[in-house]
């Protein structure tokens, strides 16, 4: 007997005279799938459920074993039975399922060889399983216009075989509105009612949940491989804090063209991202290969051209990676021999080992983080509410569940999109408990999709509006000290004895809603509360930590729960970069740029000092006017950097640092869960991971005649063990004995040289094609692989293939399953994590109970008359707040310009109108904006945009009235 | 082609909210406000789906797919007399398919066209319902039966007649 699963309830079926156990509960086409049976559905999908539209998984269920004839049902709309009698091979199950396919295929157009999901397409795959490899119908086929869907999907609605999975997922789990089933009969469309961007932004997934080529990537599509000429490794995504599994793909062109990186697919984690990315994410990936990207080392000329340098942009000319290396090398030369200050400042987006490369190199006292004092005070803070024994930091799935959801301030929808729509999903668990009451099982999407009225609990408190506002069963738009306000009032009644506990002054939070806030609060048995960075308030942080206490105290004392995590209160707190924790773990609070910046100012005994940033952009974290102070302060500015920005244009010295998909590293998500990034190909240029920079220059250094000499030892230790390390394991391990919170770095991952049976992992399927071929234009030889010095991947085929064997393999393939859906080849049951996947591992941080510390104030409060001032509140967009995201051409296409959001009364006060571009100075610095009008925005607050290229930094969290006027036309 | 202004008159804001008491749910309304637009401009216009759907606050795509599943919500514009031909098999047995020929060839247009003039669309249908007097066809809300080509002809001559005193052939009598 073969077991599936390991869950609950089981039961005994049998499939083709074979005995199994199941997982009870779930349906037929789950189980057969559990099993490893090739059964082909289309409407059906893991995270949406069934609905029983296409007919495709038709099997004869028996009613004894005297039964010889059975009856077709529908594998998907069946539940498992202990005992029932199935057969998916019986002739008329096969004949049926042959026909429906059949039919489906009279209208598909037979383009696949011009089709870009063809070799991955889930419909080619049922075609062939169903054993319809002849066409019989000659008649014409039913054609349609396609629509301009914006600069991410292509349409070609001729292959749709009408399953309605992409309006089930735009719509129904989503919460899209511009994407329907319009027409009927044959003539079914799934389109919007105009040309137009699909507004959703998780639309992407289309392109995974569409079972043919309806939906397409139009990124991709511009440089199109198929799916078997990618090289894959799994990858984390770097464009938020969430850390989604991704699996990049890449290919050379063989051509020269440096850009190699094609697109990036979703690596199923099943307590992250599950089976969706959001269009950040999956759209982002082009940053790396955009006109800004950095190649090659360059040095700043030493004579300026005929005065054309504009400012202090120096211009820069490329030179070799060795004379770029010794460069650097003089430079920790002379700051071994004392003769030198290097500052090194890290980066909250590159990898744990980058940033203690430059750690290594520079020592402990001269690491700052690239970091304004604000971010990386409010990323200590929630490092230490983290800490705490009462709180966890819940993972999607516990999200999904929640019976209530607290959001504070955190506009999720664009800082941590994926948490969004995990919230999104758990506005549904009232309406999946109640249909457990029913006997409905939650994988019957349409049935209990039919309990209309019944909504979970979710309190959304924003700034302005916000992508939830239309699940929310209560919307507070409030300033952060209403907020702070709302959540201590909240916690209070939930401690409190007795009642007495009054609304606080919110306008539109009127008793009654309160009452029921605190009554749902008290009811809900697995509360989440979401709070984070984006608003930039300590306060507001401590007050969401102070919820949680007060939920996780109610919880001990009321519910009885026997599990200590159960317990624990569900807190998440979203970060704004990617490796925002990992960076906070290396250095303490003071280590921030504008300490830097003051100590610099305060230094009266001028040294000769470098600053080496490695992947930051000081411009984005400072104001212009103290970033340019702190550039002008030292005597050489050296970057390792992946795209050009301001600080680059600086920079005497540049070296190309390699993108996350081009390097292995480690990235510690908002959840505290270190994660492993690999090389997805070699890169190109002279690109390398940040850490290779450091290391050969530090060898370099010590070849220096002299250097030795000179020097006190620990430096010299120091920069020893930084030339000897070879493979980024080595950093981790370092890294681990280094800081006790990151010791289970040393447990992530295979080694370098850690083989299965002797067999590396291979980046490249079996039919990758033109090994031999593509680089003949240039060179007739064939190159040999390059190694990989830091994961047992080979960038070639050979190896091990398939996902189940290694952790490290990110193609998702199986014999018959071509399509990404083959990941349930490789799960014990359709959603249950991935087999032999390793799914990082938490940092090992000390409990320690968070006290709040009532004098880590938010700077600037405003104190003045707030007629004459307004306060900053910072709002993010998917599509423009993310600093590498921002170079992707596709998504700065559509970032909408820099915008301040007014309440129409202060637009009145200042004599402004909306649509009009304004003008914020403050302290030398000035932000053109388009002023925008909402009356969600609270009074005296001005919205600005946050992140966006062309004004990175934000202003101080106060302006007076005097520093908006109109500006220039 | 947009003779109406987009915007929702008086009267038509005025029969949709009768008929959203009815309703539990906002939602329901959509295809009766559809149906009310239709009834006041003779079809629905991308500037009408617009109207409607600003002032039921929901997606304009939620309206569109509503009504293109309908068949009898016109989003294009329609002649003053929309004549429906049954082709079902009632029909079909005692020369429906004849008759309709001959209409097409009268009327110089295919079904899901209107006739030059404007003053006839021509769209098919399954079953209206009159099989015992087949053939059959309906103009706006009114039924001709047991039609032969001279009754056909003698019907257009009377909607052509008729034309100028009753506006629009989809006008419901409330």
């Amino acid at each position: 007997m073969l077991k599936a699963g390991n869950a609950q309830a089981m039961a005994t079926i049998t499939i083709d005279n074979r005995q199994y156990e199941v997982d009870d509960g779930q349906n037929l086409l789950s189980a057969c799938l559990s099993l490893k049976k090739n059964l082909p559905y289309f409407c059906w999908h893991p995270a949406l459920g069934s609905v029983g539209a296409c007919r495709q998984c038709a099997v004869v269920l028996f009613k004894d074993a005297d039964d010889q004839r059975g009856t077709l049902v529908m594998s998907c709309m069946t539940p498992v039975k202990d005992g029932a009698i199935y057969s998916i091979d019986a002739p008329t199950a096969q004949d049926f399922r042959a026909g429906i396919i059949e039919n489906l295929m009279t209208n598909h157009p037979h383009d696949c060889p011009v089709c870009e999901e063809g070799g991955e397409c889930h419909l080619q795959d049922m075609t062939l399983m169903s054993g319809h490899t002849q066409r019989r119908f000659q008649g014409r086929k039913r054609t349609h216009n396609n629509q301009y869907l914006g600069p991410f999907i292509n349409h070609e609605m001729n292959r749709c075989i009408t399953c309605y999975r992409c309006v089930r997922f735009y719509r129904d789990h989503a919460g899209g509105t511009d994407l329907q089933a319009l027409g009927r009969n044959h003539q079914v469309y799934f389109g919007r009612q105009e040309d137009g961007l699909l507004d959703n932004g998780f639309s992407g997934n289309l392109v995974e949940v569409c079972p043919t080529g309806v939906f397409t990537d139009k990124t991709y599509s511009r440089h199109y491989v198929r799916k078997w000429d990618l090289q894959t490794a799994p990858s984390v995504c770097e464009h938020c804090a969430v850390g989604c599994n991704t699996a990049p793909g890449a290919r050379r062109d063989g051509k020269g063209d440096p850009r190699q990186l094609r697109r990036v697919t979703n690596l199923f984690h099943r307590q992250i991202n599950g089976y969706f990315l959001c269009d950040r994410g999956r759209f982002g990936y082009e940053y790396a290969n955009s006109a800004a990207r950095i190649y090659t080392p360059q040095a700043a000329l030493t004579q300026p051209l005929i005065q054309t340098t504009a400012g202090s942009a120096k211009v820069h000319q490329s030179l070799s990676p060795a004379d770029a290396v010794a460069r650097l090398a003089v430079t920790i030369a002379q700051m071994r021999s004392g003769n030198r200050r290097v500052i090194g400042i890290g980066s909250s987006r590159s990898s744990l080992e980058n940033n203690f490369a430059l750690q290594t190199l520079v020592g402990r006292e001269h690491f700052y983080a690239g970091l304004d004092e604000r971010s990386l005070a409010l990323l200590k803070l929630v490092d230490r509410i983290q800490r705490d024994p009462r709180v966890h930091s819940p993972g999607t799935p516990e999200i999904e569940r929640a019976d209530m959801v607290i959001v504070l301030g955190e506009d999720i929808a664009d800082t941590a999109p994926r948490i969004a729509l995990a919230v999104r999903q758990a506005a549904r668990s009232a309406q999946i408990a109640r249909a457990g009451e029913l006997k409905i099982p939650a994988w019957q999407d349409d049935s209990v999709r039919q309990l209309t009225g019944i909504r979970t609990p979710l309190l959304v408190a924003s700034a302005e509006r916000t992508d939830l506002d239309d699940i929310a069963s209560c919307r507070v738009r409030a300033a952060p000290e209403q907020m702070v306000a709302l959540a201590d009032v909240l916690a209070q009644a939930l401690t409190a004895e007795s009642g007495e506990i009054h609304a606080p002054d919110i306008a539109g939070l009127d008793t009654g809603e309160f009452t029921a806030l605190v009554e749902q609060l008290k009811q809900a048995r697995h509360p989440v509360i979401v709070s984070g960075c984006g608003l930039q308030s300590q306060e507001l942080l401590q007050a969401a930590a102070r919820l949680a206490f007060a939920v996780a105290g109610h919880k001990e004392a009321n519910h009885r729960q026997t599990d200590s995590r159960e317990a624990r209160a569900a807190l998440y707190l979203a970060c704004p970069e990617a490796n925002s924790l990992g960076l906070a773990q290396l250095c303490d609070a003071r280590q921030n740029l504008n300490q830097l910046h003051r100590e610099r100012q305060s230094e009266h005994t001028p040294q000769p000092t470098t600053l080496l940033v490695m992947e930051a952009d000081l411009y984005r974290q400072l104001p212009a006017s103290v970033a340019d102070q702190l550039c002008a302060g030292v005597d050489e500015i050296i970057q390792l950097e992946i795209v050009h920005n301001r600080t680059s244009a600086r920079a005497d010295l540049i070296l190309p640092a390699a993108a996350t998909p081009e390097y292995e590293g480690t990235l510690v998500n908002s959840g505290g869960l270190a994660q492993r990034h690999y090389a997805v190909y070699e890169g190109s240029g002279w690109i390398q991971a940040s850490w290779r920079w450091l290391a050969d220059a530090a060898a370099a250094s010590g070849e220096l005649a002299g250097a030795e000499l000179s020097g006190d030892e620990e430096t010299h230790a120091r920069l020893q063990s930084l030339a000897r390390w070879r493979h980024v394991t080595q950093l981790s391990v370092a890294l681990a004995e280094s800081y006790p919170e990151l010791a289970p770095l040393a447990e992530l991952g295979p080694d370098w040289d850690q083989t299965i049976e002797g067999q590396k992992t291979a980046r490249q399927p079996h039919r990758y094609s033109g090994r031999t071929a593509i680089q003949a234009e240039r060179q007739v030889a064939e190159y040999k692989p390059l190694p990989d010095d830091d994961a047992p991947m080979a960038f070639s085929m050979e190896g091990i293939q398939f996902a189940c064997q290694s952790p490290l393999q990110a193609n998702n393939w199986a014999p018959g399953w071509n399509s990404n859906q083959a990941i349930h080849c490789y799960q014990p049951k359709p959603g249950a994590a991935r087999l032999g996947h390793s799914s990082g591992q938490p940092l090992a941080r000390k409990a320690v109970v968070f006290h709040s510390d009532s004098a880590a104030g938010d700077a600037a409060r405003p104190t003045a008359d707030p007629s004459d001032g307004f306060r900053i509140l910072p709002l993010y967009r998917m599509f423009g707040s993310g600093e590498l995201s921002n170079y992707a051409g596709a998504i700065a296409s559509v970032t909408e310009e820099p915008f301040a959001v007014f309440h129409p009364q202060d637009l009145e006060l200042l004599s402004l109108t909306a649509g009009q571009q304004i003008a914020i100075t403050e302290s030398g610095d000035r932000w053109q904006l388009l002023a925008k009008v909402s009356d969600t925005i609270p009074r005296h607050c001005i919205g600005v945009s946050t992140g966006f290229t062309q004004m990175a930094s934000i202003p101080g969290a106060y302006i007076e009235r005097e520093q908006i006027a109109p500006g220039d036309a | 082609m947009e003779r109406i202004t987009p915007e929702l008159s008086t009267e038509e804001i005025r029969d949709i909210d009768a008929e959203a008491g009815h309703y539990p749910h906002k939602s329901a309304v959509l295809l009766e406000a559809l149906r009310i637009v239709q009834q006041h401009r003779g079809w629905v216009s991308d500037g009408s789906l617009q109207a409607l759907a600003s002032y039921l606050k929901c997606p304009i795509a939620e309206l569109e797919a509503l009504a293109t599943y309908y068949q009898l919500i016109f989003r294009e514009p329609v002649g003053k007399h929309v004549i429906y031909c049954c082709n079902s098999v009632s029909c079909w047995m005692l020369g429906g398919d004849g008759l309709q020929a001959h209409l097409q060839n009268r009327l110089q247009i295919s079904p899901g066209e209107s006739s030059r003039d404007g003053l006839f669309t021509l769209l098919e249908t399954p079953c209206l319902g009159d099989c015992d007097r087949a053939p059959v066809m309906m103009v706006g809300r009114e039924m001709y039966r047991q039609l032969s080509r001279e009754t056909l002809d003698a019907m257009l001559s009377e909607l052509r007649a008729r034309d100028g005193q009753q506006p629009m052939s989809d006008h419901r009598e409330q």
